[in-house]
């Protein structure tokens, strides 16, 4: 950083394209530190989802940062700056502690086509109150416990609310990748949280079935 | 719009991700139909569950301290 500055400060010549524009170790930069540090919330929670451990959220956010300083030149100003903070985490940690990223192919065996395999049957649904009687941890573990592709998109999409083409700008794989991880997710928050839902009594084992 | 048509377009409608006519025609169909309207709040409410229960941890502040220094 301070080399860096101390550089632009010579007053270089052209070309200034590869480097931090002159300016960035002054005002600019503040603007970009202020509008970074604006994300720690939402970055370090994401973190601890996915790491489900909180001193490693921690150190996963920190080099987050540290990384995003230094290639900062390479963010755009006025693009996703959100969007860009998550790719760069969302990759530390798959290259962290997942042991590389995984390939954009599906390892899960997602696409597009097989999306709506198995639809639920209408009717066949318990009621939106059966919700309500969930606790949060319940909630947290059922996410938790998602394998880490789908549990990313519905940290992404659901709690972070990411369009679906930020998502998968964010996990690097088209937006019909986002679509079918983010259906299978669902159905298994779904199947685990109701399963909840029944063995503590909020729901009826085979309510739903009976359907009238 | 029929049920299935209506299934296959409801992560979307939920998610906002469609354009305005097939939320038009979502609405309309959910609207008319108590089956398809049941599994929308479902759906619905499982996402709204998701974030309310996931969003409420804050970065501890020995870490916001850190992070204000490499930053500063
Ligand atoms: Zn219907």
């Amino acid at each position: 950083m301070r080399e860096e500055a101390k550089e632009a400060g010579l007053g270089l010549p052209e070309p200034v394209s590869l480097q931090p524009e002159p300016q960035s170790a002054g005002a600019a930069d503040t603007s970009f530190n202020q509008e970074a540090i604006g994300y720690l919330d939402t970055l370090y929670r994401t973190a601890l989802r996915l790491t489900r451990d909180p001193a490693k959220a921690e150190d996963l956010v920190q080099d987050t940062y540290v990384r995003a300083l230094r290639y900062q030149h390479s963010y755009r100003r006025g693009t996703n700056m959100k969007a860009w903070l998550f790719a760069i985490m969302r990759n530390l940690f798959w290259d962290r502690f997942r042991g590389g990223r995984p390939e954009a192919l599906s390892l899960d065996g997602d696409s597009e086509m097989s999306l709506y395999d198995t639809l639920p049957d209408v009717g066949a649904q318990p009621e939106a109150d059966v919700l309500d009687g969930i606790a949060a941890q319940e909630v947290i573990d059922a996410v938790e416990q998602l394998p880490e592709l789908h549990r990313e998109v519905v940290l992404l999409v659901d709690v972070e609310g990411f369009a679906y083409k930020d998502a998968a700008e964010v996990m690097g794989v088209p937006i019909g990748t986002v679509m079918s991880r983010l259906h299978r997710a669902r159905r298994q928050l779904q199947r685990s949280l109701l399963g909840y839902a029944r063995e503590a009594g909020i729901v009826s084992e085979g309510k739903g079935e009976s359907g009238e | 719009m029929n049920c299935g048509k209506c299934l296959e377009k409801l992560e979307g409608f939920v998610d906002r991700e469609l354009n305005e006519g097939e939320m038009a025609e979502v609405r309309q169909h959910l609207s008319d139909c108590a089956p398809c309207e049941g599994l929308f709040d479902l759906q619905v409410g499982m996402k709204r569950l998701v974030k309310r229960c996931c969003d409420q941890s804050t970065a501890p502040a020995h870490l916001r301290e850190r992070l204000s220094q490499i930053l500063g």
